[in-house]
């Protein structure tokens, strides 16, 4: 997937500093890896927000790559 | 429709919306389930409903963690909070949440330490800056929320830290879904299934549904066109006489869900034998319990929880807006005693609670059915 079309799955979705309701069981942020450093990556949202996420829980990801968070953890990949 | 630019093409929403007219039966009257207040919120905020034919009946689902979390279970959170020694942290939605003795921002006004944090990972790291405090944990949750918690437990396990305790309120969303399916209050046509908690769980644990209740089941997004498109698929399966599990979200969820996450959950989690649902009342296996490998991070046995039970209040109506009996403007207490500012009942408080979504974008719709009725 080329990097123009990555952005545009982030476009329209929640972003890390607005996302309604956290504890909602279906808050999902949508954002990119910028870079790696060990179980956590330094995420940019849609609105170019960023935050350190934890990614254990989907595996080895790459810088570029989108993945889906909840609550400061990565729990599953975009468009994989 | 792989894009999120087209999944809110207000053309191909309303081409969608003349193909569900063309399969709707004019002398039947459908009643579809979206369960997770996201969708909820999602309906109303995009103007889903007035693209339907008025023959299907959306139906809010008890989706939204907040709102069936019973009063008891807040106030045995306040009474931890009230603790001197206690480091509070929960999201910021529950601190508005009335327990009998008011909420946990209340509580904060009269001196207790509760913070508002985004992750349990950032309370653990309140707890490693603060090792002469107990910090505990509000955790709260469908199972999108659980593996971070989970995770957190995990992260805390490893690096010994001794003063971090969760109070665990997370719940799952097969056993209410079952427990509605039972209930001689509500028949229902088909299902628009939550997104995000599939994203984890994946669409295998929603086969009962079609099976043992004859209940088609779609798993949708959030845009706009995801909503459309599932009543759309549920539509088509009805018409054709299918009762099947479909996935319109595949771009996100996997039909698997997501394996480590389940893992990490197994491991740290397991359920409780009865939990309680405010309007559902107790369900079996409804709820986890920090398992025992976790049981020193466990805030109900390092505080003695009491595990108190509060009624609602009277004039609440949640129950029955929960269940999808009633709507809620049809509520005694919306929009007059109960409020986003003032409220009285969970699905207030929440922004995703049903009541919060009408209020806020539901009023063309409550206004509709004052001049129909």
């Amino acid at each position: 997937m080329i990097m123009a079309e990555l952005d545009e799955l982030l476009l329209g979705a929640c972003t890390l500093d607005h996302d309604g309701c956290v504890v909602c069981a279906d808050a999902g942020i949508p954002v990119r890896v910028v870079t790696m450093g060990g179980d956590d990556a330094l995420c940019e949202d849609s609105a170019g927000n960023r935050a350190s996420i934890a990614v254990e829980l989907v595996g080895a990801v790459r810088v570029g790559e989108l993945l889906l968070t909840h609550g400061g953890v990565a729990i599953g990949r975009i468009g994989s | 429709m792989k894009y999120v630019q087209e999944f809110r093409n207000a053309e191909l929403a309303r081409a969608i919306a003349a193909k569900i007219a063309g399969l709707t039966d004019p002398n039947r009257h459908y009643k579809i389930m979206e369960v997770c207040g996201g969708h909820t919120h999602a309906i109303y905020r995009h103007g889903i409903k007035d693209l339907l034919p008025p023959e299907i009946e959306l139906i809010h689902g008890p989706g939204c963690p907040v709102c069936v979390l019973p009063m008891g279970r807040v106030d045995d959170g306040i009474t931890i909070a009230e603790r001197p020694e206690v480091i509070f942290t929960c999201f910021g939605d529950m601190m508005r949440v009335p327990g009998s003795r008011g909420n946990l921002l209340e509580v904060k006004a009269r001196g207790a330490d509760i913070r508002m944090v985004y992750s349990p990972l950032d309370a653990l790291r309140i707890a490693r800056e603060n090792p002469d405090r107990e910090v505990v944990f509000y955790a709260i949750g469908f199972e999108t929320t659980a593996p971070s918690t989970a995770l957190t437990l995990k992260r805390a396990k490893q690096e010994r830290i001794k003063n971090f305790s969760v109070f665990c309120n997370h719940v799952t969303i097969v056993p209410p879904v079952r427990a509605l399916l039972d209930s001689p209050d509500l028949r229902l046509d088909g299902f628009i299934g939550p997104g995000h908690v599939s994203t984890v769980v994946g669409c295998r644990p929603y086969e009962f549904m079609t099976t043992d209740y004859g209940k088609p089941v779609v798993v949708a997004g959030f845009e706009p066109l995801d909503l459309i498109q599932a009543v759309y698929m549920l539509m088509r399966q009805l018409a054709e006489d299918r009762c099947e599990v479909e996935n319109q979200y595949s771009r996100i969820v996997p039909w698997e869900g997501n394996p480590q996450a389940l893992a990490c959950l197994a491991e740290v989690f397991e359920l409780r034998p009865y939990f309680e649902w405010r309007g559902l009342g107790f369900i079996a296996q409804s709820a986890l319990k920090i398992s025992p490998a976790y049981a020193d991070y466990d805030a109900e046995q390092r505080f003695a929880v009491a595990g108190v039970r509060v009624a609602d209040p009277k004039a609440c109506q949640c129950g029955e807006v929960l269940k999808g009996v009633l709507k809620p403007w049809e509520c005694k207490v919306f929009g007059t005693a109960c409020t986003p500012e003032h409220p009285l009942g969970a699905l207030m408080v929440s922004s995703e609670g049903a009541c919060a979504a009408y209020f806020n974008f539901g009023r063309t719709v409550q206004a509709k059915a004052a001049v129909g009725s």
